[in-house]
């Protein structure tokens, strides 16, 4: 059971509570992702894993056993940080053998694990080099070589790759899946790249202020945002927040409104909250020049070049909303009217700021069936 | 480019003018030392000898146990040295990497040590190594010098300086402290333990005030107390053999220094921890 479970978790430094009443688990072998603004706890999560931070409060347990005083060496961890953290008197070699020669394994068989290891992270003909012989993207494969050829059950990385340009990202990110498929360690990955967390993760576990924002898949974070730090967090633009009045299947921005389908409609009536807000990501409005029932009037502030789409900023009775349009042929100052696809809004709670939940039977047209539970804390 | 060069030529100049500075009295008290003493008198700006002779060097080893008196303060400075280093070496350790109660005061008090005058702990030295029945002994004087809060500044300052991270690193590998200093703190730390060394071996191989309160017979003097011996006014001052003896004086940390040089220098370039 290569699981580690956080029990009430706390952390407090001084007057600061940094990690808040934290319950999860990470189950043997997956992919989890911590991730959030820096701030938020999440180094302080990894680090009270690896034991290099004591837990103030609450159970932490590996393996089935309660770790709170259990020594960082005693943990069968290991770790790669965020600046590879590579002895830089030893050569690469040195770096990547020194732990198991300490611990007294075998030459042969550590010979046989270097020899892996350098193969697969393409690390050949560096042997003798020092860490500052190398380029950033080999320092990082040799951190990572020297906690793969450890073999230990739990594997926590500390924005590994944070360092690197977008293309060594890209290649490094491989390697690691590489790694994970081989040995199957449980990893526990922290970034504040969202990217790197839908591209990697399993499961991501969202944390803003020391407290657990969401847990779940890549997809469901994603089209099933718990809250409204979570639909803002996650997508780049972030998802369009707006204070609307509801009323009996009609949502009214200012002094315009738009009818939502039968099944919204049933499904927000019968919640029985009308302060409510409305949530729709940039790429899921569609903008049309001429008059439409489904959408509401705006004026294009600016158009701004994300690259593959254009950003299109626009102002309806004074709230900001971010479409995504392939043409880019809008000007200052144009009407245009914003229509929300059905199957991908969502309503939050005003006052809680909790995502509402979603009606059954939403058509989803890229075939993925969402979770409709309300996550925040699993 | 026309500038840069005239800029660098003047501060070669300057150099040069400051190395003469400190240089010179050296080269004097070499030549002074082969010079027989009427010469010294009657030649005081010959820094080349003009008769030169090896009576000053004979009279002083007729005079004086120079062996003995060298190895004395050889034992002196190295004990005191390696004994210093040591301990600041892991002080420095337990400050930087341990935390405990009351470290913050425990430092603020070590610390404050560096402040006090030698002229004050002095007397009260005295007269513990006096009970301890240490006077005239060699062992007396490196007794009190066995620990050095200078040092331990230093080499944490140095120590501070390392990543956590190695440490971190080491800790989640299940390394004990003694190998976590042995393998990782100390190849990092080399270079200002190497200086800090150094500037200890010369301090202490230069001590007067301290050794001549201790030490009364000759058989244990260290070399600058000989050195005093010469230019005392009841022995009558014999600046010839007070020169030889201070070339003596000199030879050894300054083989130390050339030896170490290279390695000083070659520590400096290859640590480079970032």
């Amino acid at each position: 059971m290569k699981e580690i479970k956080f029990e009430n978790v706390r952390k407090v430094y001084g007057d600061t509570e940094v990690v808040k009443d934290l319950n999860f688990t990470v189950r043997e072998g997956e992919r989890l992702i911590l991730l959030g603004p820096s701030g938020c706890g999440k180094s302080t999560i990894l680090r009270m894993i690896a034991g290099l931070e004591e837990i103030t409060s609450g159970n932490l347990y590996m393996n089935g056993q309660r770790v709170n005083d259990t020594p960082s060496g005693k943990r069968n961890v290991s770790m790669v940080f965020q600046n590879y953290a590579l002895y830089p008197h030893m050569t690469v070699k040195q770096n990547i053998m020194y732990a198991l020669k300490v611990k007294k394994i075998e030459k042969k068989e550590i010979e046989r694990r270097f020899d892996f290891v350098l193969e697969m992270l393409q690390l050949r003909g560096y042997e003798n080099r020092l860490p500052k012989q190398l380029s950033g993207g080999q320092r990082q494969r040799v951190a990572l070589a020297r906690a793969t050829v450890n073999r230990s059950d739990f594997f926590l990385l500390d924005e590994p790759l944070s360092n690197l340009d977008a293309q060594l990202r890209v290649s490094a990110r491989k390697e690691l899946m590489k790694i994970h498929e081989m040995f199957g360690q449980t990893i526990v990955y922290v970034t504040h790249d969202q990217i790197e967390a839908t591209t990697f993760a399993d499961r991501i576990v969202l944390m803003y202020n020391g407290e657990l924002q969401m847990i779940d898949t890549p997809d469901n974070v994603y089209h099933r945002p718990a809250n409204v730090f979570t639909a803002k967090f996650i997508g780049s633009p972030p998802t369009n927040i707006l204070n609307i009045e509801y009323d009996h299947g009609a949502v009214r921005i200012g002094s315009q409104s738009f009818l939502l389908n039968e099944i919204w409609k049933d499904y927000v009536n019968q919640t029985g909250t009308n302060k409510l807000l409305f949530g729709i990501r940039p790429e899921h409005i569609e903008l049309s020049p001429v008059s439409a029932q489904k959408g509401v009037r705006g004026q294009v502030k600016y158009i701004e070049n994300q690259g593959n789409n254009y950003g299109v900023y626009i102002n309806v009775e004074g709230q900001e909303i971010i479409a995504m349009s392939e043409s880019k042929n809008w000007t200052d100052g144009q009407d245009v009217y914003v229509c929300p696809v059905m199957e991908k809004i969502h309503f939050f709670d005003k006052d809680t700021e909790r995502n509402i939940g979603y009606p059954q039977g939403l058509e989803m047209k890229d075939g993925i069936t969402y979770s409709n539970e309300r996550k925040v804390n699993v | 480019m026309k500038i840069n060069r005239r800029v660098e030529n003047v501060w070669h100049l300057i150099f040069i003018i400051t190395i003469l500075i400190m240089i010179l009295p050296v080269i004097y008290a070499i030549g002074m030392s082969f010079k027989p003493l009427h010469d010294a008198y009657n030649n005081v700006l010959n820094i080349i000898p003009i008769h030169a002779t090896l009576e000053n060097y004979i009279t002083l080893f007729d005079t004086l146990p120079i062996f003995r008196i060298t190895w004395n303060t050889f034992i002196v400075a190295t004990v005191a040295t390696i004994f210093k280093l040591i301990t600041a070496f892991l002080a420095a350790y337990a400050f930087v990497y341990f935390s405990f109660k009351g470290k913050e005061i425990l430092y603020f008090l070590l610390i404050g040590t560096i402040f006090i005058p030698f002229t004050v702990t002095m007397i009260p030295n005295y007269l513990i190594i006096s009970n301890l029945g240490m006077l005239d002994n060699v062992w007396g004087v490196i007794l009190p010098q066995l620990a050095d809060a200078v040092g331990i500044f230093l080499i944490r300052q140095s120590m501070k300086n390392i990543p956590l991270s190695l440490i971190e690193v080491a800790r989640l590998d299940n390394m004990s402290h003694g190998r976590i200093m042995k393998d990782i703190v100390l190849p990092l730390v080399r270079p200002a333990i190497t200086s800090v060394g150094i500037w200890f071996f010369i301090s202490t191989w230069n001590e007067f005030v301290w050794p001549v309160l201790i030490l009364k017979t000759t058989e244990n003097f260290t070399l600058p107390l000989a050195l005093q011996m010469f230019i005392s006014s009841e022995g009558g001052t014999n600046f010839t053999v007070a020169m030889a003896v201070s070339v003596i004086t000199m030879i050894i940390p300054l083989i130390l220094y050339l030896s170490f040089q290279k390695y000083i220098i070659g520590t400096f370039t290859s640590s480079g921890i970032k």
